[in-house]
């Protein structure tokens, strides 16, 4: 009776690896579509609440905050990997981190840039 | 009805076996689901359903991780114990009759009896694979459940890395991280030791109508003989 499950499990674990790309692409490509018009406010409405709360300096707007980060431009999108609720996403010009809200995908990390063997150092994070 | 109670009497340990996996694949659901979604509130990420769990990577590699594991145990203690021999255990033939034993004994070919498997009066490949079903099958389901811990492994360690800002790993680079082969060793380590634990202690200890065990005034070194 376990070997029919044990097959079923591993079909799902790898039917469940060709997951929604596009979603993910999407809002990063928004989030940096909304910083290169100036629009950070908006900016600030895709990102992560815990991402959100902990860019501000005290007393600083979450938009001035991305303001004066000065990101440069995302580019196209060249890569997406998706693994459960969690995504990365990388631009010509930026790497991004996500999570699947109950609202759809937000951006935990942004401008971020690897570190060998350590976990990215980014410019917005949780 | 009689004939009812009289079938769960008589397949009674099956019957047993089957609910309490049920009652401990459900109970492990429950508190991994409430494992997971305690981190993820830590995390700041959202909680999600006892559905979207059971079927989460994460749920999948914890459940197959123990099952490659007990069906690897099986499967060794079932081919190692037909050539080495343990003297005293209930759990070993006796020295003498270590390997695959004649036709005879297993009662295959022209030995067979009238109430013996059709497949055990044949010869060929059919008697070879009847001779060997119980070791392929517990072989092949340990290895299917050690490719699920794998599949369902590298997504779960894929979606933590991502939550922990770094890049994900291949299928490849996961089956030969520290992460899979610390899974893998330490279910094997206490399947071992619990073989091991049955075949020794077993010489010296009883338990009475088990047939696992020795009858009580079995002597210490008579071996092959369950109660």
């Amino acid at each position: 009776m376990r070997l029919p499950l044990i097959v079923l499990a591993s079909a799902l674990a790898v039917t469940g690896c060709a997951p929604d790309t596009g979603s993910p692409a999407r809002a990063a490509e928004r989030f940096h579509a909304a910083l290169s018009a100036g629009q950070t406010q908006a900016a600030c409405a895709m990102l992560a609440p815990e991402s959100a709360e902990e860019l501000p300096d005290p007393g600083q707007s979450c938009a001035d905050a991305l303001r004066e980060l000065r990101f440069g431009p995302g580019g196209r999108v060249t890569e997406v990997s998706v693994w459960g609720e969690d995504a990365q996403v990388r631009l010509a010009g930026d790497t991004l981190f996500l999570h699947r809200f109950g609202d759809g995908w937000r951006i935990r990390a942004a401008g971020c840039t690897p570190v060998r063997d350590l976990p990215y150092d980014c410019e917005v994070e949780d | 009805m009689v004939e009812a109670v009289r079938w769960l009497r008589e397949n009674s340990l099956s019957v047993a076996f089957l609910v309490l996996f049920l009652l401990t694949v459900g109970g492990q659901a429950v508190a991994g689901l409430h494992e997971y979604n305690d981190q993820q509130l830590a995390q700041g990420l959202t909680p999600i359903s006892f559905f979207a769990y059971v079927a989460s990577s994460s749920y999948a590699v914890d459940v197959a991780e123990n099952w490659q594991s007990e069906y690897l145990q099986f499967f060794l203690f079932i081919m190692l114990t037909v050539w080495l021999v343990q003297k005293g255990s209930p759990e070993s033939k006796e020295p003498h009759a270590a390997g695959a034993e004649s036709d005879e004994r297993q009662q295959i070919g022209r030995y067979a009896d009238d109430d013996s498997p059709k497949w055990a009066r044949v010869k060929g490949p059919r008697l070879w694979l009847f001779s060997n079903s119980l070791g392929l099958v517990m072989g092949t389901i340990f290895l299917l459940s050690w490719l699920a811990q794998s599949v369902a492994g590298q997504a779960a360690y894929n979606s933590e890395r991502l939550i922990d800002l770094r890049d994900p790993v291949s299928w490849g680079t996961y089956v030969t991280s520290a992460e899979f082969w610390n899974r893998s060793l330490q279910n094997w380590q206490s399947e071992m030791l619990a073989v091991l634990s049955m075949v020794v202690l077993s010489i010296y200890l009883r338990q009475r109508g088990s047939p696992e065990s020795k009858p009580v005034g079995a002597a210490h070194t008579s071996t092959g003989v369950e109660g």
